[in-house]
């Protein structure tokens, strides 16, 4: 039920442009979630945001990387006898 | 107290404060009854942690007296941005009326390290809610209220450490400290015309402050003077075994007047979308680097450096505060943006996120190499003044400016120094910003000394009446 009423959103609309279709599938997921919440002048906030976010989202995925090009952030495994203490 | 301590640099005060010319006790006194008195005029000061102050201050004077005098921040009274722990029943906000009972066991490990420095802890100062990790876009973002740049009654701060900055500013504390993800110390220090240093990342601990963005969140001081700074950072710098993030490199804050020629560069695209104001501020700045310095054109590589960095913000901050946006609690904020772009986070992809993380190693190894031919990267402190309090500001972080300077800074976690370089439209501060290398705060550092030993921007105060 929840999902209908979120859904006042519109389902994600057929479209040739790939940037304007993933901006209407990712409202619509973003609706389904929290619309029952938020006003339409709101929903229409949400809408320009993820606009703003899927441009972004495309710019970096235009850059091509290495296989050995790694998240810049690093993992270590834990063991407590070697942890430094506060 | 017959010597005026309002709008002394700190290195100053220190000398005062060694040779017991001075009382820390006076001097909490005296910034005490600032904060309590001038501090609402500007919604400056969230708590004036009076009782903590003196104590500290005694401890401090009859440590002095005692002949132990612990350096140049003995008996310095300082506030702190109010997303810093501190114990003692004090509230620590962040700046959010959800928050605003909130209160920890312990202090921060930057608030231990001042105290260890012999700092008096005076403030919790005013700050953007959640240090507008929710998208805020005007200056009423916080349960405060605005913060106003004392230099005029309808001119906002800047964020999100806006006490921080108006009170360094309106002399109502020597130095304070304020965090950055993103543009959080520079814009605060260039709306209100003081300095600021943005540190490494890594190079202060972030240890009991209010997590925004865990690979982004730097904390910094503000002060009078870029020298000050430099005497703050060496005082909370250094590894901490409880931020695992924090490098073991230690920082000892050293500058040898005129002793070298610096290499300045002016990055492509820095000075897109400036005013004419700031622009023209700059331009008579490049004289006066060029007096100690040769100043250059700079490029980096093209790769997505504002969205890349803007992605990590928004899924890390999303994340930070994920059981606050599910539980709806983001409708007790002030900004009423804030109310529902925290939902639009849940856009922001997994892949997108990871592929951010690996382009920030080209974005790193970049920068760095483009720092082999310069020694810093200069470019105006801010796009425009200070806005007006009913204006909307654009920004990179939000994605409505471009912010070169910071997404490189930010997003490859470089040092920032920022200072005052004049004035322009409405009389308002205008300021100039310095982008280093990893760990070269000093570098830093001894170029806007070398700029401030050249100008007196740094000496002009607002007409706050006490």
């Amino acid at each position: 039920m929840a999902d209908r009423e979120a859904a006042g959103a519109p389902p994600p609309a057929a479209s040739s442009d790939p940037a304007a279709a993933e901006v209407a599938a990712l409202f619509a997921l973003v609706s389904a979630r929290y619309g029952r919440r938020l006003d339409a002048q709101q929903l229409e906030g949400v809408r320009k945001a993820i606009e703003g976010i899927v441009a972004q989202a495309r710019a970096v995925r235009a850059v091509r990387l290495g296989n050995a090009d790694e998240p810049y952030q690093t993992f270590r495994p834990y063991r407590a006898d070697e942890a430094p203490r506060p | 107290m017959s010597l005026d301590p309002v709008f002394m640099p700190v290195r100053e005060l220190a000398e005062h404060v060694r040779a017991r010319r001075v009382s820390p006790v006076a001097l909490a006194e005296t910034f005490l009854a600032r904060l309590e008195k001038i501090g609402p005029r500007y919604n400056a000061v969230v708590t004036v942690t009076r009782e903590r102050a003196l104590a500290e201050a005694r401890r401090a004077e009859a440590e002095i007296a005692g002949g132990r005098y612990r350096g140049p921040l003995h008996g310095i009274p300082y506030g702190a941005k109010d997303l810093l722990a501190t114990g003692g029943g004090i509230p620590t906000t962040w700046g959010a009326a959800p928050f605003r009972e909130q209160r920890f066991a312990e202090d921060a490990t930057v608030i231990r390290r001042l105290e260890a420095a012999g700092a008096v802890l005076c403030a919790k100062l005013a700050m953007i809610e959640l240090a507008g990790g929710m998208g805020y876009r005007q200056p009423v973002a916080s349960f405060t209220g605005p913060c106003l740049t004392p230099w005029s009654r309808d001119a906002w701060s800047g964020g999100s450490s806006s006490g921080s900055g108006a009170a360094v500013s309106a002399g109502l504390v020597p130095f304070a400290i304020g965090s950055e993800t993103w543009g959080s110390i520079l814009s605060p220090s260039g709306n209100c015309g003081t300095a600021g240093l943005r540190p490494s990342y890594g190079r202060v601990s972030r240890h009991g402050a209010m997590a925004l963005c865990w690979t982004l969140d730097k904390l910094g001081p503000l002060a009078l003077t870029a020298d000050d700074c430099g005497l703050v950072l060496e005082a909370i710098a250094g590894a901490d075994a409880a931020d695992r993030t924090t490098s073991p490199r230690s920082f000892r804050y050293e500058w040898t007047p005129g002793a070298r020629r610096f290499r300045f560069g002016v990055l492509a695209g820095a000075l897109d979308g400036v005013s004419d104001d700031m622009r023209a501020a700059f331009d008579r700045s490049l004289d006066v680097l060029r007096d100690f310095g040769r100043v250059e054109d700079a490029a980096l590589p093209e790769l997505p450096w504002e969205a890349a960095t803007r992605i990590i913000l928004q899924a890390e901050a999303a994340s930070a505060f994920d059981d606050f946006i599910e539980s709806g609690g983001v409708a007790g904020l002030t900004a009423p943006e804030d109310h529902f772009l925290p939902y639009a986070r849940d856009a922001v992809l997994a892949k997108d996120y990871v592929k951010a993380m690996r382009i920030r190693g080209l974005m790193a190894r970049d920068a760095d190499r483009l720092f082999e031919r310069f020694d810093a990267l200069v470019a105006p402190g801010r796009l425009t003044v200070a806005t007006a309090l009913d204006q909307e500001f654009r920004g990179g972080m939000r994605g409505t400016a471009r912010d070169i300077m910071g997404a490189v800074g930010n997003g490859a976690g470089l040092p920032g120094l920022i200072v005052p370089n004049g004035f322009g439209e409405r009389g308002l501060p205008t300021s100039l910003q310095f982008l280093g290398r990893a760990w070269e705060e000093n570098t830093l550092i001894a170029a806007g000394r070398e700029y401030q030993a050249r100008t007196d921007w740094h000496t002009k105060h607002p007409p706050v009446e006490a």
